[in-house]
């Protein structure tokens, strides 16, 4: 073997080449880099790839950093200009950026032929010789063996995760010697092709160790497996190279200060801070706020964003009846405290989280049995109204707040925080099985979570930064790197955790008692069951046995006969031996007497039916789906233009640089004394809750306003980037910001000072001086008109229609497919409960939610589209369940105001639109009433006629046992559901003045 | 015309766009028949004018209006015969006499972290089929395909795709969506959200499922993931109400429905002229007169006994076992010939995965759509619908070279693979007859001209006139495509 030969391989793959051949060139033709290349790379590129900066990690100020290269790796490939990066930019007039900064022809050439001629650099070649460094070799064993070689599992004793531990070896000795590749055990067995092994790859989910590899890890040996001092690339105390002070001066990367409020003309309206913001911007433009609206639309408006549904026309009365000038602010404080406001609210938070009952990817899309308990904590989070800081910190880090697996009871406190956790477990994960699980699955699904992370906590887009820096944003890809190493505690793509294992038993003992007190019961009845149908087996078994018997030695009988009629927990050791030595003979199980015996089938068959009954009855066992922090995390690396094979330097944990001051490093604590629990996400939570952190409190802010007012201050919910779109009030969105931590984080003191404003209170009619100065409304010059969300909208017709079952949490109900693919939930037996409440399940979303926008979660939903389409108006019209929910509708007006056509119209409109009909539309009502009417007697009429005749119109079963349903229905009761039908239809009831 | 509405004409006609004249007229003013011939117009001028800009600029309605390609398109519609399961390359276009060499021979070591079942891996195998070249080209076509090899002068074969995963899930979101995972839209709804539809009384994206079952992952194979619904695949059942909630499911005397539409419809608008300057408004009530016209369009397009009985057995309409492919694959034909834009028809759950008896399995797969397929060809190219209709064929991945071997009495199949599958695409300013890129000398691996999931994606877009990287919906601050960030090529050694 001849490793030195394979080590000058290793060389050549590092970029050493042909360096005989350099003598060849004619030296006047290749330009001299101390007098060519050096000052036109400092000229040209210094700025930016200089001493101070180093953008995309990359110099050009010295021989040494040149070689070095950037995070995309090597620019320079010496002789072959056209694979060299650096010469790809500046060709294709990528780089320097800006047209007025591209290098001239001949400075291209210049390059071009330094490259072709081996870019030496002075006297120096371009390569070196150079050992790989432990960390080049470290990241290949995590992805070929450390898997069976690590932390959890430890075949032949052997842990192939540091260079101590390589050292140290195993049962078979020390898996490297040094110098020595030939000697070193680990080499001999990759060699040999028995590591790793080949029929296992999959089911571990390892990839052969390619050549190249094997190269590097021999060179690293052959040079005396050299442990160099290499710190991971952390925040320090000294600024920042990669991100300048100037790149933090953008507004978004500076925390807010609270702007005084301005003065203006308008100052009757103001009612709070928003009010004079929004008016100035508008007087600039010549305009002011809209006339406020009346009282009746402010009720309806009021209503449906802060629960989701209608007020009753009782509730409506109270609010117009109440003279109190405060009666508005009286109306948003009462429904604040609405149990409804949570289920609303919530699920805006559940779009933004990415919340699914379902794994997805697989065909068969699992569901999470214990997702609910997440949602449940979002819905009481927002009804407590849980100050937003300790919201976040729970859902980021709740695993690291209190050691619950010491704990002497799991109260409910930690039961929250170890649920809140979920939040980190809600995107699809297609890691489910070997095949599916490679490490760069898992990095897809890390990718994931700090998209979630990034986006929604954040307003910022970190996805481009997995494989480089930042377009737009001073964001290098070592911050993307440093952020996942925060979450490595629980996401290690070297260590992982698979899908159905994420889920933790910590539960409050009285849960638990109750389900083992349930499960319990079940289990013995199970087993009564169980009993009788081996009571019947054995005797039904037991003229077989004796045939069976028969044709064996006569001594041996008895013992055998004994054997076999016990039960086998009951054998001793001897009929042990026995039963096992005959079992193939004389052994009779159910399934092969079921076929001998029909009267034994029979009577098994209806046994194992209650069986399974008894098991389908078990409850879940309590559980909680959660992150945790499982200690040990393996090292975290950059991985060069987002490439799992290549990975580059050593990073440690920490958060974007830009949203710091630059010279803080990111401190990380054990949460509590000799924890195995890194901190490392306490870290980030703490970081994002202070209130020092520019974003945090200015996204969440900016959500809460798109909610109320339909589109953000910032557009671009999760971008507040140079990307995104600059905030139409910058100074209202800080003022907001900060008044928002002073608050204490209440998200509730938001809402009142939101819809408190007289910006919320204003009309939404569009005027014509509206058109041509504040078209797109960004001046806030009115409200907007919106149509009902999909859940408001389901949740609205069910209640309307006295079909809406308001229990609350707990598990999902569940939903059914037809064959047509129709999707709808399940009755409960009060009727139907609120759509947050229904099983949210990938592969199956409610048809009439996703025809009215639901958004699949991939991995989460930021804002949802509006669209205006045929299938919804297909789905009101035509639709059975919409139909009944018409007719239960018809049947209440009639049981609460009898049959007096015009008092039914004008319930009808109270109940839907919350307002008396004007007097045309009750004449337009009445009217159809009546024709209607007679349609249905005439048709009714006709159809016994048809009927007495005895012909059967031909007709579907869904129709025949619809007309059943309803078949005790009056005409004038039939027509009437009709209406009710046109006005669950109608613009009127989908839109919010 | 009451007077409101006057107002509210007369005050958007101060800045008169076509959008906000087409949107004062679809809202019912003028009548739907003037509305409807407008429309065509208006699709006709704006099909001729190239506005790249308007393609992606922010749209506040979706809807499924025609929106002016990036370029100049050689095909107006897809359709897109979709093999789920994974049809073996070398027992079908891509023949290998090496494994005819080898057979027998082991390689299970050399791909041992490829495959799905290495506990089941066998050693090479050859085809169990015979291959000859067919039409003046000369394609390879195996014995199962009689009627298709004789139209490969109008095919072009790629045998040189490759995938990123090797389990079905995975796969099929990769080639319906251009990523590994759910939740994103397919490319049909990348096709509609790019180009709308001409005909406004049909879907824009009709998928044609098989009544024998869904295919693996169900209808998240036309989901319109982040896309507005509006561009999420229609289904069309060939049997009762062709789309969902398409007629009501309940019984109601015509009368009455009649009646309460005039209601819904007066409502609508006194709502919206009471509420001027509101574009949601207008669009929704065409929303609800398209609901109405599509019930009718609908059931005439499958209406397949329109068709003379010489057509329907060119399909194979009327005898097994290509009766329900055939069917839908005619009824395709009439929903291009209709301007429906994509066409998307499914088999029968996963047909082609042939992990154990292949040698049945891909001849009854191959008998039951063979004869449908040709047919297709041939019609639309009589019809002179074929240069404007481009028509790909393709399942998620390939198979691999060697065997794998099941238990008990089971027969050998293929196992999985990524590496290389096989795949054609037939008019639409495709070039007839000829074939691209090629398989290592056991057809493992794509090794020349390779051609990735994205390349065929941006290919099939640019047929269509849409550029992949032009391509774009805003969304968590980046713009998403179907090709997403890959690098993208238009395999043009293909196109005409």
């Amino acid at each position: 073997m001849c490793y030195p030969c394979r080590f000058s391989l290793r060389v050549v793959f590092f970029g050493l080449t042909l360096l005989g051949s350099a003598s060849s060139v004619v030296a006047d033709e290749v330009p001299s880099y101390d007098e060519d290349i050096a000052p036109l790379l400092k000229k040209s590129c210094g700025r930016c790839h200089g001493e101070k900066q180093q953008k995309a990690d990359l110099s050009l100020a010295t021989p040494g950093e040149i070689r070095a290269g950037g995070e995309s790796g090597a620019v320079i490939i010496p002789r072959k200009p056209d694979e060299s990066l650096l010469y790809e930019l500046v060709r294709d007039g990528e780089m320097p950026p800006g047209k007025k900064n591209r290098l001239a022809p001949e400075a291209v050439d210049l390059i071009r032929r330094w490259i072709a001629g081996g870019a030496r650099l002075g006297q120096e070649a371009f390569a070196q010789d150079r050992a790989p460094t432990q960390h080049e070799i470290i990241p290949r064993l995590l992805l070929r063996c450390t898997v069976c070689h690590g932390s959890r599992r430890r075949e032949a004793d052997l842990d192939l995760r540091t260079p101590e531990s390589i050292l140290k070896g195993g049962k078979s000795g020390p898996a490297i010697v040094p110098g020595k590749p030939e000697e070193s055990l680990v080499l001999k067995r990759i060699h040999a092709g028995e590591m790793p092994p080949k029929r296992e790859l999959v089911s571990v989910s390892v990839k052969v160790i390619p050549p190249e590899e094997v190269e590097m890890l021999t060179a690293w040996i052959a040079a005396g497996a050299l442990v160099g001092k290499i710190e991971p690339d952390v925040a320090t105390t000294e600024p920042d190279p990669l991100v300048s002070d100037e790149d933090r001066q953008f507004w978004s990367f500076q925390s807010p200060t609270k702007a005084p409020v301005p003065a203006v003309e308008g100052s009757a309206r103001v009612r709070n801070p928003i009010d004079a913001f929004v008016l100035e911007r508008l007087e600039t433009r010549g305009l002011t706020l809209s006339p406020e609206a009346d009282r009746l639309t402010l009720v309806r408006r009021v209503y449906f964003d802060l629960t989701g549904l209608p007020p009753t026309p009782e509730q409506v009365d109270e609010f117009l009846a109440n003279e109190d000038p405060q009666a508005y602010e009286r109306l948003v404080d009462r429904l604040l405290e609405s149990p409804r406001y949570g289920e609303r609210w919530g699920r805006y938070w559940l779009d933004a989280v990415g919340y699914s009952d379902s794994e997805g990817i697989q065909h068969s899309d699992r569901i999470r049995v214990h997702a609910y308990r997440y949602r449940d904590y979002v819905v009481r989070a927002f009804n407590d109204d849980k100050p937003y800081d300790r919201f976040l910190l729970e859902q980021v880090a709740g695993d690291e707040l209190v050691d619950y697996e010491n704990a002497p009871a799991i109260t409910p406190e930690m039961l929250d925080n170890l649920v809140a956790t979920g939040f980190l477990r809600m995107t699809v994960d297609g890691t489910y099985f070997g095949i599916t699980n490679f490490v760069p699955d898992r990095l897809a699904q890390i990718g994931d979570e700090i998209e979630v992370l990034s986006g929604v906590l954040m307003g910022l887009t970190m996805k481009c930064a997995k494989c480089h820096s930042h377009k737009f944003d001073p964001i290098p890809q070592r911050d993307y790197y440093r952020l996942t190493a925060t979450l490595k505690g629980a996401y290690d793509e070297h260590d992982w955790l698979e899908p159905g294992k994420r889920v933790l038993r910590n539960v409050p003992a009285a849960e638990r008692a109750a389900w083992e007190a349930e499960d319990g019961e079940i289990v013995k009845q199970r087993q009564v069951q169980e009993t009788a149908l081996e009571e019947q087996r054995r005797k039904a078994a037991s003229p077989f046995l004796e045939e069976r018997l028969a044709k064996l030695p006569e001594s041996l009988r008895d013992d055998l006969r004994k054997t076999f009629e016990t039960v086998p927990e009951k054998r001793d050791e001897v009929e042990r031996y026995l039963s096992e030595k005959f079992k193939a003979k004389l052994a009779i199980d159910v399934d092969e007497l079921k076929k001998l015996d029909a009267e034994f089938e029979k009577l098994a068959e209806g046994l194992e039916k209650q069986i399974r009954e008894l098991n389908s009855k078990r409850p879940t066992e309590p559980g909680v789906r959660a992150l945790w922090d499982r200690g040990e995390p393996s090292p975290t690396y950059v991985l060069v233009r987002g490439n799992y094979l290549t990975p580059g330097r050593l990073v440690g944990p920490g958060v974007p640089s830009v949203l710091t001051d630059g010279r803080t490093p990111f401190k990380v604590e054990k949460p509590w004394a000799n924890s195995k629990q890194t901190g490392r996400r306490l870290a980030l939570a703490r970081w994002l809750i202070s209130t020092e952190n520019p974003l945090t409190a200015r996204v969440m802010v900016n959500r809460v306003w798109k909610h109320h007012f339909g589109r953000g201050i910032v557009r671009t919910l999760d971008n507040f980037g140079r990307a995104g779109t600059p905030p139409t009030h910058p100074e209202m969105l800080d003022w907001l910001a900060t008044e928002f931590m002073e608050r204490g984080w209440s998200v509730k003191a938001l809402h009142r000072l939101m819809m408190n404003s007289s910006t919320y209170r204003q009309s939404s009619t569009v005027r014509p001086e509206h058109e041509k100065l504040d078209a797109d409304n960004a001046l806030l010059s009115r409200m907007e008109l919106r149509r009902l969300e999909a859940e408001a909208l389901r949740d609205t017709l069910l209640a309307v229609a006295g079909e809406l079952d308001l229990t609350p949490f707990g598990p999902a109900d569940g939903v059914e497919k037809r064959d047509d693919g129709l999707v709808t939930s399940v009755r409960s037996e009060n009727g139907w409960r609120r759509s947050i409440y229904i099983l949210q399940r990938r592969s199956q979303r409610l048809t009439l939610l996703e025809n009215y926008d639901l958004p699949p979660m991939s991995p989460n939903c930021i804002e949802r589209t509006e669209s205006v389409v045929a299938p919804q108006a297909l789905h009101l019209l035509n639709n059975a369940m919409i139909h009944d929910l018409s007719v239960a509708f018809a049947r209440r007006v009639q049981r609460e105001v009898g049959g007096d056509r015009q008092r039914q119209v004008e319930r009808v409109y109270r109940l839907v639109l919350q307002r008396a009909p004007e007097s045309q539309e009750i004449h337009e009502a009445t009217a159809f009433l009546a024709v209607a009417t007679a349609k249905w007697e005439q048709a009714a009429a006709e159809k016994s006629v048809v009927t007495g005749a005895g012909e059967q119109v031909e007709q579907s079963d869904e129709k025949t046992e619809d007309v059943e349903k309803h078949s005790d229905l009056a005409p004038s009761a039939r027509a009437l559901a009709n209406f009710c039908h046109a006005m669950m239809n109608s613009a009127y009831f989908l839109y919010i003045d | 015309m009451t007077s409101p509405e006057r107002n509210e004409a007369s005050l958007s006609s101060r800045r008169v766009t076509r959008r906000s004249f087409f949107e004062s007229v679809s809202g019912g003013i003028y009548g739907a028949a003037l509305a409807s011939l407008l429309k065509s117009d208006l699709a006709a001028v704006e099909s001729t004018v190239a506005q790249p800009e308007s393609l992606t600029a922010p749209r506040r309605i979706h809807d499924m209006r025609p929106r002016p390609p990036h370029f100049e398109p050689a095909a107006k519609s897809v359709i897109q015969l979709f093999m789920n399961g994974g049809p073996s390359q070398m027992d079908l276009f891509d023949p290998k006499i090496e494994l005819e060499k080898n057979h027998g021979k082991a390689h299970f070591e050399k791909i041992a972290s490829e495959l799905e079942s290495p506990t089941q891996a066998g050693t090479i195998m050859k085809s169990h089929f015979k291959f000859a070249r067919h039409g003046e080209c000369g394609a390879d076509v195996s014995e199962l395909m009689p009627h298709f090899a004789k139209v490969v002068d109008d095919v072009a074969f790629i045998r040189s795709m490759y995938t990123t995963n090797l389990t079905h899930e995975p796969a099929l979101f990769k080639i319906h969506t251009g990523q590994m995972i759910s939740g994103l839209p397919v490319m049909g709804s990348w096709i509609t959200y790019g180009l709308g539809s001409v005909n406004q009384n049909l879907p824009g994206y009709v998928v044609l499922e098989d009544p024998l079952g869904l295919p693996v992952n169900h209808e998240m194979a036309w989901k319109s993931g982040y896309l507005p619904p509006v561009y999420q695949g229609t289904r069309f059942r060939s049997t009762g109400s062709p789309v969902l909630n398409l007629a009501p499911e309940f019984e109601e005397p015509e009368e009455v429905t009649k009646l309460e539409r005039q209601l819904i419809g007066a409502l609508d608008r006194r709502h919206r002229a009471q509420r001027f300057g509101q574009p949601q408004l207008a669009a929704r009530i065409a929303s609800y007169e398209l609901a109405a016209r599509m019930q009718m369009a609908a059931s005439d397009a499958l209406d397949v006994s329109q068709e003379t009985e010489q057509t329907r057995e060119l399909y194979g309409v009327g005898k097994k076992p290509t009766d329900s492919y055939g069917r839908r694959c005619l009824i395709a034909r009439r929903l291009v010939e209709r301007g429906v834009r994509f066409v998307q028809l499914f088999i029968d759950f996963q047909i082609w995965d042939h992990h154990s008896n292949i040698e049945n399995g891909l001849r009854s797969a191959c008998a039951r759509t063979d004869q449908p397929i040709a047919a297709l060809i041939t019609d639309l190219k009589r019809r002179g619908l074929l240069d404007e209709t481009l028509i790909v064929w393709g399942g998620e991945f390939g198979r691999l070279p060697i065997a794998q071997v099941g238990g008990g009495t089971r027969t050998v199949g293929r196992d999985h693979n990524k590496n290389a599958m096989a795949t054609w695409m037939a008019g639409g300013g495709v070039k007839g007859g000829i074939t691209y890129g090629a398989t290592d000398e056991l057809g493992f691996a794509a090794v020349e001209n390779k051609v990735a999931v994205q390349d065929w994606h941006a290919t099939i877009l640019h047929q269509i006139g849409l550029d992949h990287h032009d391509l774009y919906y805003e969304r968590n601050g980046l713009k998403d495509r179907l090709t997403g960030t890959f690098e993208a090529r238009v395999v043009k050694e293909i196109l005409v």
